[in-house]
């Protein structure tokens, strides 16, 4: 019975820490794409420093 | 405890993002704004310099403090495109009208949170997945930082090899095409360095360096003419004061993910 708990209450938090790091892939990729490598002249226009500062391919 | 993976990551972020400002404004931005003054009109000069090579015009332009009197019209005529170049060229670097109406500093403070949030649940996906462990107190700010420098080597350095940190006015590449390649090079470095820094096997560790190396072999993508009107000396200041400010970034993001995340899961287990 112990052992049952330990066991799910690990399966639960390595399913968390999966659900957690694909939730934050997602969200991340998301706003570094949109800081770096969007292709609007808006967001270009705001994220101009920041694009050269990290490098992005800029202009 | 979904939420709390999160949260973690994202104040990681922010933080490291919010002190990427004040540290951008110490050396990047002075030679972002030289920079711009050489571009678009930095062309004209150059196209000048090309079809008018060996005329008195063009030694005026580049000696101009050694030339006598007589040339100082000629010197004033040569040297005006790159100063009214900032006014002039098509695109606008957010000094005026913006979506938000924030000013030039205001747009690079928005932009650093949300690159330093995007790339803190990056950082923070890959120590997830990884199943990266971060231990506790002062083992996890260890770790952290060395994710940290993972992720510098990733997104600064290898992907500088072959596109270094451009200033404006750098001699124009195919923009779709340089992106590409920089996400290819992201992508299999950090790959890569973790191939070779986590996995025990030697031909893991082999393979890791192998996709690191590949993108290099395969050839970044390259100017047609690869002079530019912007000075050497500033682009070489520049691509020092990127990856060091960088690191810096990356460093910081690494070592506060290291200790939030280790909180959470101290917190979890109780």
């Amino acid at each position: 019975m112990a052992a049952n708990t330990v066991s799910s209450s690990l399966a639960t938090r390595t399913s968390a820490r999966a659900t957690a790091g694909l939730i934050a892939l997602l969200l991340g990729a998301f706003l570094v794409f949109g800081v770096g490598l969007a292709n609007s002249a808006a967001l270009h226009d705001a994220a101009h420093d920041t694009r050269h500062s990290y490098g992005f391919p800029c202009h | 405890m979904i939420v709390r993976f999160l949260l973690a990551a994202l104040a990681a972020g922010l933080i490291a993002g919010l002190a990427m400002t004040p540290a951008q404004y110490i050396k990047i931005v002075p030679l972002i704004l030289q920079a711009e003054a050489y571009e678009g009109g930095g062309s004209a000069a150059v196209s000048t310099h090309d079809h008018g090579a060996g005329t008195t015009e063009v030694a005026g332009h580049d000696h101009g403090a050694a030339t006598p009197a007589g040339h100082a019209h000629a010197n004033t005529d040569a040297a005006a495109p790159a100063s009214a170049a900032p006014e002039a060229h098509s695109h606008d670097h957010g000094d005026g009208e913006s979506v938000l109406g924030l000013g030039r500093l205001g747009n690079t403070v928005l932009a650093n949170l949300a690159a330093g949030g995007g790339f803190g649940l990056m950082l923070a996906a890959a120590a997830l997945l990884l199943d990266i462990r971060f231990g506790k107190g002062k083992q996890a700010v260890g770790r952290g930082l060395l994710l940290g420098a993972a992720g510098w080597f990733a997104v600064q350095l290898a992907p500088a090899w072959g596109l270094p940190p451009e200033l404006p006015g750098f001699p124009e590449i195919d923009l779709q095409a340089r992106q590409t390649w920089w996400m290819i090079t992201v992508a299999l470095s950090a790959a890569g360095i973790w191939l070779v820094a986590l996995r025990p096997e030697w031909i893991a560790k082999s393979l890791g360096v192998v996709l690191i190396v590949a993108p290099h072999v395969y050839g970044a993508p390259q100017p047609a003419d690869i002079s530019s009107a912007v000075p050497a000396f500033l682009a070489a200041e520049y691509t020092v004061a990127s990856l060091a400010t960088t690191l810096g970034f990356w460093l910081l993001l690494g070592g506060l993910l290291g200790h939030f995340l280790s909180r959470v899961d101290e917190g979890a287990s109780v």
